[in-house]
């Protein structure tokens, strides 16, 4: 048979000549080694291997590409092995027929036409394995294992036979031959694989060869089904691909391997599925041990990702806020409980006499009076023994230490965070192509759930309105003086509200003070709680203002976001530093109480002991119950207590607000609306829109007050998860129920870091006055843990004469001289200008690096767009050879060159295509070469001489590998 | 005794409310307060005052003067909720596309729109305005034979709408209707809708266009609209008449029949 006959691309040839080249090398090689080894024994055995191996590695080969003929062919022609070539043709009749019926089963054979480079790579590995295995397999023979194998074969054949019970006795007769002579003459075996053709296809009845094939087969749909997700094909096909994929490795991967081999394998197979399910649960089970982040993704989809940065934030802050808590309760609260003294014990563990009876009262437990004041929950409580219990816990240092670890720890987790979220900006550039990549890559494939994926689609729809929205705004322009004016106008009434806001603060302070004076019992409920209530209503109705006044600004809604963020930020601030302020004011009247109870207490005590106990006597000195004991003011409690009351009010206003501004208004347009004269829903009040900004510095503040009042008040960690935890449930309830989607939706990509920046002005801010009443101020006299000490720092200084050997203490005193400190101040200045200029530089060199990329980006297209148009131009020319071509029909070898040169064409339009769709560099082949008018027989048919009339290729196979492989190289040359 | 602090506290939430529902106060002003300040120190009804301005101030016989006259009154002395100059652009660029024979207007208050719909129909085609008050179906008679519209370009009906829409058939020999315009009572949106559809007055390619469905708001209209199917429909947005500030909108709808 002529190969000129054949119309085909002259890739196929050169592919099955190489292969064939390849096996024959092989084979050769392999050929010399046997027969030098041992001839005569080796002799059949060679053969029946070299057939299994050929069969075998044409399987491989032809499972991508059908062309076992002309494989054969070239062959016959250079070697005429007429003998194999029989064996071959009947093993490939019989491969076509189970093939066919493969084939048939899971009707393919149009899906695999199309496919893809990675497949093509694939069987190419494939391919070189298959040898390698031959090779290895031949040695291994070679070297020892011959007979065992060769029986074990026979055996396992034999097995196999047996199962199938209903055989005629032809089949019985084989077998016998089969299994007790294997090894005998080759006559046997091709009569055997004779038989076996006629058989009917059942995987029980296959022989080894065909096992292996089929073994292939089936990883080859194995492979495929892993790969099936990363392939360019529409849905539809790419679903019933798989089902066919997986229906098939059912039905065929119990039947590989054989008797108790095959009960092995199947139990493989079930404990590899197992464990790949296991696998899966445990990411899914991993994915919803982070908290709470089902709830977001469904806020996420609903509000866009605006409204879900601010929960996100709050699951952040919940995080730092457990690690707080753990701190303070670990490490104070706890070891106080459980090995301090007891209630009762001293005067500082009592309640006075005097508050005794309303000390269980509702009203003063919510004020944090009472019990609740002497507890550990406050400063107060604590005692300044050095060490307590029988761990010789140093309470005093613990306390101090932690005080200042929670500081230190915030600091360091906020400004670890924001460096992280600098590295995320950083990367992309987010202009270009900013439509296709949210076309392309905004789908999340691990979606299964329909409800998930409606919640995806929408919030698709809506990161789509977003993008839109922000181009809009950046091509919009007015008329820019009538903007500035109305801009400035806008921050002069802002400033406005600040400054009277400011005011109203000031003066319910100073009011509070005067009421204080007065005595707090002659006010009603509403004076005492004004200052919290001022403050809480201003902060929320303030924003309000402030969002309204925006409106005539007329910024993008980001730009929008941030200047409300910062107005709110300077009312927050504001409104704290003035209670901040009467706070200190309120300090120092405490501490001129103080001095009057000192001096009062030694007249008290030299009054008791006089008036009961004459001079200069010993005896045991008079017992006075604690709660009568006569005590200073203690303005680290009062402090402490001051911020328990604001946070506890701030939560209430929170939540009320919540409850009526969202939750009874939504309760109220939503029903009301079936009898009202307008639309309510639409029109009027309408249902609120979540307010992030409001929000975030709600949490932002709240948190800073945390922060400065925690050192006074250990219960204020606890406090706040609480409310986090409690804010979190109902915030996510109220969002999803009460409010809508703000009419312009934003992204916050880059707001995070703006959360996080006010979060570190604020934690400065809130630690300035914290650290101030520590440093300056000295502690009372009669409570809490550094009570007698001049100053509460004193402790480690303490701790280190006493507790420390006697060298750390003057090491610590040589390091702690300026002559060091200073010296090494610099040398951090230093190495933090020398990293700043260093991460600088990179940034810079990373620019460089983009821009390069960009520019070969630019210049790669426009080389494809030069080739494209050389392509077509060739293309043209090989039309006209291609017409040439098929007038002479001979056995010219001009056709597989024009062919050549058509898909040459062919494959760099389809390069250019791409190109002009996305910027993957490696072109991808898709189904479009059908479509093409250059091709005209893309796929070169195999010549189905006396065999069967479909062209065979293996189920799971696609059969269009050659032209691709061909393929790879022309693409590489454009 | 609430202090008073605690009460300044809340200024800023009243500051908000006022500004960020401004539209709302001066609707309410103009609408309901002046109405009945002026109900009660003339003694005439609304739609009466406006015919009076209308009759010392406009040219009879010629529709945009009296239109013109309208607008000035509603929007400088009292309101009166007509269509209004803007939406009314709308209706007008509807009516010369569609060019129907035959109209029909549900509410026809005191003749505005009918005298705005009369001057952009095609010639013979005939407009049957629907009205349930008496007192102002006498006063839209008037205004529309003062604009120069006899009998058979423009016949008023009064009636209630959902009495005069199954009567239509066998009491006007009205095929089918080209043009309906809705601008009465909100609630009646949808029952008078059902009833053009069961009555087989709509036929295929028959506009519906409805007032004021966003502000005060025909939300069961759009809402029956976008489920039933049978009509291509659209919203044009726009703003309440005589008012800027509230938005408004008028519902477009194209009978599709029944696929």
């Amino acid at each position: 048979m002529p190969r000129g006959n054949l119309i085909t691309s002259e890739s196929d040839i050169a592919i099955t000549v190489d292969n064939a080249g390849d096996e024959d090398e092989v084979s050769s090689c392999y050929e010399e080694h046997e027969w030098g080894k041992n001839r005569v024994k080796g002799r059949e055995k060679e053969r029946e291997k070299k057939k299994r191996g050929n069969a075998r590695k044409k399987g491989a080969s032809r499972a991508g590409r059908g062309d076992e003929e002309l494989e054969e062919r070239a062959e016959r022609g250079e070697k005429g092995r007429r003998r194999r070539k029989r064996d071959n043709h009947d093993g490939k009749g019989r491969e076509r027929d189970e093939e066919e019926q493969a084939e048939e089963k899971s009707g393919r054979a149009a899906k695999n036409k199309k496919n893809l480079k990675n497949e093509r790579t694939r069987k190419m590995e494939q391919e070189e394995r298959d040898t390698e295995e031959g090779d290895a397999k031949r040695k291994k023979k070679n070297e020892s294992a011959k007979r065992e194998e060769k029986k074990e074969d026979g055996g396992k054949r034999a097995v196999k036979e047996k199962a199938n019970a209903v055989k005629t006795k032809k089949h019985k007769k084989k077998v016998e031959t089969s299994s007790e002579q294997e090894s005998s003459e080759e006559e046997d075996v091709e009569e055997e694989e004779e038989e076996e053709k006629e058989k009917e296809l059942r995987p029980e009845s296959l022989s080894p060869e065909e096992l292996e094939k089929l073994k292939e087969a089936v990883d080859e749909k194995k492979k495929l089904i892993q790969t099936l997700r990363g392939k360019p094909w529409p849905m539809k096909k790419k679903l019933s691909t798989l089902r066919e994929s997986q229906e098939f490795l059912e039905k065929y991967e119990g039947a590989l391997g054989k008797g108790k081999g095959r009960r092995l394998y199947a139990y493989k197979v079930m404990m590899t599925k197992k464990w790949m399910k296991f696998q899966r649960d445990f990411e899914n089970f991993k994915t919803a041990c982070i908290p709470w982040e089902m709830k977001i993704k469904e806020i996420e989809s609903h509000f866009g990702s605006s409204v879900a940065s601010y929960f996100i934030f709050l699951r952040w802050m919940y995080g730092i806020n457990m690690i707080l808590f753990g701190l303070t309760f670990g490490l104070v609260m706890v070891p106080e409980a459980l090995m301090g003294r007891p209630y009762g014990s001293m005067p500082r563990k009592t309640v006075p006499r005097a508050d005794e009876a309303s000390a269980m009262d509702f009203a003063v437990l919510w004020d944090f009076g009472g019990y609740a004041q002497y507890s550990v929950l406050f400063y107060g409580y604590y005692n300044n023994q050095r060490a307590i219990g029988w761990l010789k816990f140093r309470m005093p240092l613990s306390y101090f230490l932690v005080g200042v670890g929670t500081v230190a720890y915030s600091y360091m987790v906020v400004i670890r965070t924001m460096a992280r979220n600098a590295n995320e900006s950083g990367g992309g550039d987010d202009n270009s192509f900013n439509f296709s990549w949210k076309m392309f890559t905004s789908w999340d494939y691990l979606i299964g759930n329909p409800e998930t994926a409606d919640n995806k689609f929408a919030s698709i729809t809506t990161s789509f309105k977003e993008a839109i929205l922000e181009e809009q705004e950046s091509r919009k322009d007015d008329n820019i003086h009538l903007t500035r004016f109305l801009r400035v106008l806008a921050n002069f009434l802002v400033m406005c509200c600040l400054a009277g806001s400011g005011y109203l603060i000031y003066f319910v302070v100073r009011r509070s003070q005067k009421f204080a004076l007065d005595g707090l019992d002659n006010h009603s409920w509403w004076e005492r709680n004004e200052v919290n209530m001022v403050m809480s209503l201003l902060g929320m109705f303030c924003p309000m203002l402030f969002d309204v006044i925006s409106t005539l600004e007329n910024y993008h809604p980001r730009i929008a976001l941030q200047w409300q963020l910062g107005r709110i930020f300077a009312l927050f601030l504001g409104n704290l530093y003035t209670f901040i302020i009467a706070l200190m004011d309120e300090i120092n009247l405490k501490r001129k109480e103080e001095e009057i109870v000192k001096f009062n207490m030694t007249v008290w005590e030299a009054s008791l002991y006089n008036g009961t106990v004459p001079e200069n006597s010993t005896a045991p000195p008079v017992t006075i119950h604690p709660a009568d004991v006569p005590r200073g003011p203690c303005w680290e409690t009062m402090v402490g207590q001051e911020f328990v009351r604001l946070i506890i009010s701030d939560t209430m206003t929170t939540y009320i607000t919540l409850l009526i501004g969202d939750f009874l208004r939504a309760v109220l347009v939503r029903f009301l609306n079936y009898c009202w004269c307008w639309d309510l829903e639409a029109g009027f009040p309408s249902y609120s829109e979540f307010d992030v900004s409001g929000n975030v510095l709600g949490l932002i503040f709240n948190q800073g007050m945390i922060w400065m009042g925690a050192f006074y008040a250990p219960c204020l960690p606890a406090l706040n998860v609480l409310r986090l935890h409690v804010s979190m449930y109902l915030q996510c309830w109220a969002v999803m129920c009460c409010n809508v989607p703000q009419e312009r939706v934003f992204k916050a990509s880059g707001s995070n870091n703006f959360y996080m920046a006010m979060l570190l002005v604020i934690l400065f801010l809130s630690t300035l006055p914290a650290i101030y009443t520590i440093v300056t101020i000295p502690p009372s006299f009669d409570c809490g843990p550094f009570s007698g000490k001049s100053r509460m720092f004193d402790v480690i200084q303490e701790t280190l004469e006493s507790d420390f050997p006697a060298w750390f203490s003057k090491v610590f005193s040589y390091a702690s001289n300026p002559g060091l400190v200073l010296p090494f101040l610099l040398l951090m200045v230093l190495a933090i200008y020398y990293l700043q200029s260093t991460s600088k530089s990179f940034k810079e060199a990373n620019v460089e690096l983009k821009k390069k990329l960009q520019m070969q980006n630019e210049e790669n297209k426009k080389k494809s767009k030069r080739a494209a148009l050389k392509a077509a131009m060739d293309l043209e020319e090989a039309r006209k050879a291609m017409t040439q071509a098929a007038e002479q029909q001979s056995n010219n070898n001009a056709s597989p060159q024009a062919q050549k040169d058509g898909g040459e064409n062919r494959s760099s339009s389809q390069r250019l295509h791409h190109g002009k769709n996305g910027r993957n560099a490696t072109p991808l082949l898709t189904d479009q070469e059908g479509q093409l008018p250059a091709t005209r027989a893309p796929v070169p048919r195999t010549y189905h001489h006396g065999n069967h009339g479909a062209p065979g290729y293996l189920p799971g196979i696609p059969r269009q590998t050659e032209a691709r492989v061909h393929r790879a190289p022309s693409l590489q040359r454009h | 005794m609430v202090s008073p602090a605690i009460a300044l506290a809340f200024l800023p939430l009243v500051v908000t409310l006022i500004i960020r529902y401004r539209y709302y106060f001066v609707l309410f002003y103009r609408a309901f307060l002046v109405r009945v300040w002026q109900d009660c120190a003339t003694g005439l009804s609304r739609e009466e005052r406006a015919f009076q301005y209308v009759l010392t101030n406009a040219t009879p016989g010629d529709p945009d003067s009296i239109l013109e006259a309208f607008d000035q009154w509603c929007s400088k002395v009292e309101f009166i909720s007509n269509i209004g100059p803007k939406k009314g652009k709308i209706l007008d660029r509807l009516l010369m596309e569609q060019s129907p024979m035959t109209v029909l207007e549900l509410g026809a208050h005191c003749g505005y729109s009918a005298v705005r719909m009369a001057r952009c129909l095609p010639l013979g085609a005939r407009l049957y305005s629907v009205e349930m008050d008496q007192r102002n179906a006498t006063i839209a008679e008037k205004v529309i034979r003062l604009a120069g519209f006899d009998d058979d370009t423009v016949e008023l009906i009064v009636s209630p709408s959902d009495e005069v829409i199954p009567r239509l058939r066998s009491d006007y020999g009205l095929e089918t209707v080209d043009f309906v315009f809705m601008d009465h009572w909100k609630k009646c949106y949808l029952p008078d809708l059902q009833l053009l559809e069961g009555s087989g007055l709509l036929g295929k390619g028959s506009m519906i266009l409805a007032d004021n469905v966003l502000f005060p708001g025909a939300p069961n209209f759009l809402r029956y609209v976008r489920k039933s199917g049978l009509y291509e429909w659209r919203i044009h947005q726009a703003t309440l008449e005589y008012i800027r500030g509230i938005r408004d909108g008028m519902a477009e709808l194209v009978y599709q029949g029944i696929k």
